[in-house]
C-alpha cells in the first residue's frame, strides 16, 4: 500500500466512512464510533511526538483540557460558533505547548517523562483555583449550540451525526498530518533524535526546534481534540479533561496500535476504545483494565504494536512472494 | 507526613537505582497496603498499625513474583518500555481494585486517636504520630540493612555499578528481585501506616505517585539518603507552603520545585543521584 494505490484506498476508506450516519441509525454505535474516531486524534497528537520523535509525554491531558477550555470558553463568554472555536482552540494549545516545550525539552528521557507529569498537575491546579477564568471544580455546562444550516440542511444538533463527521474529519486530518510528517525533511530528524539525540545533533540537526516544532503540531491537534470533546458532551471540568487518565489513554492507544505508524492509533482506538465502552456498559466503574492489561501484553509480546507487527507481517510475505517469483 | 513520604520514596528510589525501572505502579502498591489495612479492621478486627506485620512479607513477596514473572523479561527493552510496561500495570492494579471495591470513599476510625495529642500546644493527630514514629524506626532498620548486611552492601553495589557488581561475584539477578521485593514492601507498608491518615480509594495512587516522584527528584534518583531528605523537605514545604502561601496551592508549590529541581540539579539537591 505505497504511493498513489494506498492513497485511493485511504479516501474510498474515508468516504465510506462519512456515509456511515446515513446507513446506520443505532446512536450507541455512532457514538462508539464517534469516540473511536476523537481517540484516533488524540493518540495520533500523541504518536507524533511519543511515537515519530521518542518523546514520551505523559502530560498531553494538559494540551487536551487547555483546548477544550479556550473552545468553550470562547464560545460561552465571547460566542465565537464551535466550528472556528476548535480551531482556535487547537491553535491555543499550539501556542502555549512553544515555550513549555522549549523548557521541557532539556530533558531527555525519562526526565521528560516525569516534568510532563507535573506540568499537567499543575495545570490542573491553576483550572481548578483560578475560578475567574475556569469556574474553577464546576467548569463549564454548554447548554445550546448556534443553528447552522449546511448545504440546504439545518443540522440537527441532538442528533450524532455532525459530531461523527467532525470526528472523523479530525482523525482523517490528523492522520493526513502524521503521513505528511513521516514523509518530510522533519519527520526523518525525528526519527534520527528518536534513535539517537547525541548522534543527530552531531550531524548538525537543531534538536530542539525540531522536537518544538512537533510538540506544537501535538498540541494542534489534541487541542482541536478537547475542543470537539467539550463540544460533545457539552460538559467540561478540571477532572474531565485534565484528568491523568486522558494522557495515559493518549499513550496506550499509541503503543498498543503500533509506535510511529500512521494507523497505529486508529487501530489502537477501535481495539481499547471498544473494549472499554463494551465493558463500561457492564460495569460501572473499571473500564479501563482492558487498557492496562492490553499495554502490558503489547509490549511483553509486540513492542511494535498491532499495526506495527501487521505491517511488518505483510512486508515480510511481500518479500517472500517476490523471492519465490523470482527463483 | 515527611517519614512516611520518606518511606514511599526510597522503595521507588532503590528501585530505580538496581534496576534502572520507573515504577509507575508504585503508587496502587502504596494504595494496595490501604486497602489491606482498611480491611484488615473490617474483617478480622485488626489493629491497621499491628498489620503491618503481615502485609509487609505478604507485599514483598508479591513484589518478587511481579519482578520474577513480569518485570525481568521487559528489562532488556530499555527505559521507555518499562516506563510503560509500569504504566500499564497501575492502571490494571487501580481499575480492578475499582472493581473490587468500588469508587467509594472510605475512612478507618480508630478508637484512641480521636483526640489529636498536643505536645507543646501544637494539636498532632495521634493516628499520624504512630505512622510516624513506625516510618522512622522501619527507616533506621532499612538504613542499618543497607549499610551493614552483606544483601544490603550488594543492593548498594548493584545500584552503582552493575557490571562491577556483577564481577564482584554478586548474583544480580537475586539482588535486582530482592530490591523490586523490597520497594513493594515499602510502598505497602507506607500505605498501610497512611490508611488511618487518609481516604481510602482506589485511585489515591495517582496522588501518590506524583508525590513520590517530587520527593525522589529532589533527592536523587538512585538515592537513599536523597529520597529520605527529599520526603521531610516535600512534607515541610507543603505544610509551610499551606500557611504562608495557600492551601490551594500547597501542591503546586511541590510540583514547581520538582520542575526547577529537574532542569537545574537534575542529579538533586545534594547531587548525589545520577542523571
Amino acid at each position: 500500500m505505497r504511493g498513489r494505490a494506498g492513497a485511493a484506498a485511504w479516501a474510498v476508506a474515508a468516504a465510506a466512512a462519512a456515509a456511515l450516519p446515513l446507513a446506520v441509525k443505532n446512536s450507541f454505535f455512532l457514538h462508539v464510533c464517534i469516540l473511536v474516531l476523537l481517540w484516533t486524534a488524540l493518540g495520533e497528537a500523541w504518536n507524533v511526538l511519543g511515537g515519530y520523535a521518542g518523546q514520551v509525554s505523559f502530560g498531553h491531558a494538559a494540551l487536551f483540557g487547555f483546548g477544550a477550555y479556550v473552545t468553550a470558553i470562547l464560545y460561552l463568554k465571547a460566542g465565537v460558533a464551535p466550528w472556528w472555536g476548535i480551531p482556535l482552540g487547537g491553535a491555543a494549545a499550539a501556542a502555549v505547548s512553544v515555550p513549555t516545550g522549549l523548557i521541557a525539552f532539556r530533558l531527555r528521557g525519562p526526565y521528560f517523562s516525569l516534568a510532563t507529569l507535573a506540568v499537567a498537575e499543575l495545570a490542573k491546579l491553576v483550572a481548578l483555583n483560578w475560578e475567574w477564568a475556569t469556574n474553577g471544580p464546576t467548569g463549564f455546562l454548554i447548554t445550546s449550540l448556534p443553528p447552522l444550516t449546511l448545504f440546504g440542511f439545518a443540522v440537527n444538533w441532538e442528533s450524532k451525526a455532525p459530531f461523527y463527521l467532525a470526528a472523523l474529519a479530525l482523525a482523517a486530518v490528523s492522520m493526513g498530518a502524521a503521513a505528511a510528517l513521516s514523509r518530510s525533511r522533519l519527520g526523518a530528524f525525528l526519527v534520527a533524535i528518536r534513535e539517537n539525540e547525541d548522534a543527530a545533533e552531531a550531524v548538525g540537526i537543531d534538536t530542539v526546534r525540531a522536537k518544538v516544532l512537533t510538540l506544537a503540531l501535538s498540541g494542534l491537534l489534541a487541542g482541536m481534540g478537547g475542543g470537539l470533546y467539550a463540544f460533545y458532551f457539552r460538559y467540561i471540568d478540571p477532572d474531565a479533561v485534565l484528568n491523568i487518565g486522558i494522557s495515559m489513554e493518549m499513550v496506550f492507544i499509541a503503543v498498543v496500535g503500533g509506535l510511529g505508524t500512521v494507523a497505529g492509533p486508529l487501530v489502537g482506538a477501535v481495539f481499547l476504545t471498544a473494549v472499554g465502552e463494551a465493558v463500561r456498559e457492564r460495569f460501572q466503574v473499571g473500564h479501563l483494565v482492558f487498557y492496562g492489561l492490553f499495554m502490558m501484553l503489547v509490549i511483553r509480546y509486540l513492542p511494535e504494536g498491532i499495526w506495527g507487527r501487521a505491517r511488518g507481517l505483510a512486508a515480510r510475505a511481500g518479500e517472500v512472494r517476490r523471492g519465490a517469483a523470482r527463483g | 507526613m515527611g517519614a512516611l513520604y520518606a518511606m514511599i520514596g526510597i522503595g521507588l528510589t532503590i528501585v530505580f537505582g538496581v534496576m534502572r525501572i520507573i515504577n509507575l505502579a508504585h503508587g496502587e502498591m502504596v494504595m494496595l497496603g490501604m486497602f489491606a489495612a482498611f480491611f484488615s479492621q473490617k474483617l478480622w478486627g485488626f489493629d491497621p498499625f499491628l498489620s503491618i506485620l503481615v502485609w509487609a512479607p505478604v507485599m514483598f513477596a508479591a513484589g518478587v513474583l511481579v519482578y520474577r514473572f513480569l518485570l525481568r523479561k521487559i528489562l532488556p527493552g530499555g527505559e521507555l518500555n518499562t516506563l510503560l510496561y509500569t504504566a500499564g500495570l497501575s492502571l490494571l492494579v487501580a481499575n480492578l481494585a475499582l472493581l473490587a471495591f468500588s469508587g467509594d470513599y472510605r475512612t478507618i476510625t480508630l478508637q484512641y486517636a480521636v483526640a489529636p495529642m498536643r505536645p507543646l500546644g501544637i494539636a498532632v493527630p495521634v493516628a499520624l504520630a504512630i505512622g510516624f514514629g513506625v516510618a522512622v524506626v522501619l527507616t533506621l532498620a532499612l538504613w542499618l540493612f543497607l549499610g551493614r548486611t552483606d544483601l544490603g552492601r550488594a543492593i548498594r553495589a548493584t545500584s552503582q555499578n552493575r557490571e562491577a557488581a556483577v564481577l564482584m561475584g554478586i548474583d544480580v539477578e537475586r539482588v535486582a528481585a530482592v530490591s523490586f521485593g523490597l520497594g513493594t514492601a515499602l510502598a505497602g507498608a507506607a500505605g498501610v501506616l497512611l490508611a488511618p491518615s487518609l481516604y481510602l480509594y482506589p485511585t489515591v495512587g495517582e496522588l501518590v505517585i506524583v508525590k513520590s516522584f517530587v520527593i525522589v527528584v529532589l533527592g536523587g534518583l538512585g538515592s537513599v539518603p536523597g529520597a529520605i531528605a527529599g520526603g521531610l523537605l516535600l512534607g515541610t514545604v507543603e505544610s509551610l507552603g499551606a500557611v504562608y502561601v495557600s492551601s490551594t496551592y500547597k501542591d503546586g508549590l511541590g510540583y514547581v520545585i520538582f520542575l526547577a529541581v529537574l532542569l537545574y540539579r537534575p542529579s538533586g539537591i545534594f547531587g548525589v543521584g545520577k542523571s
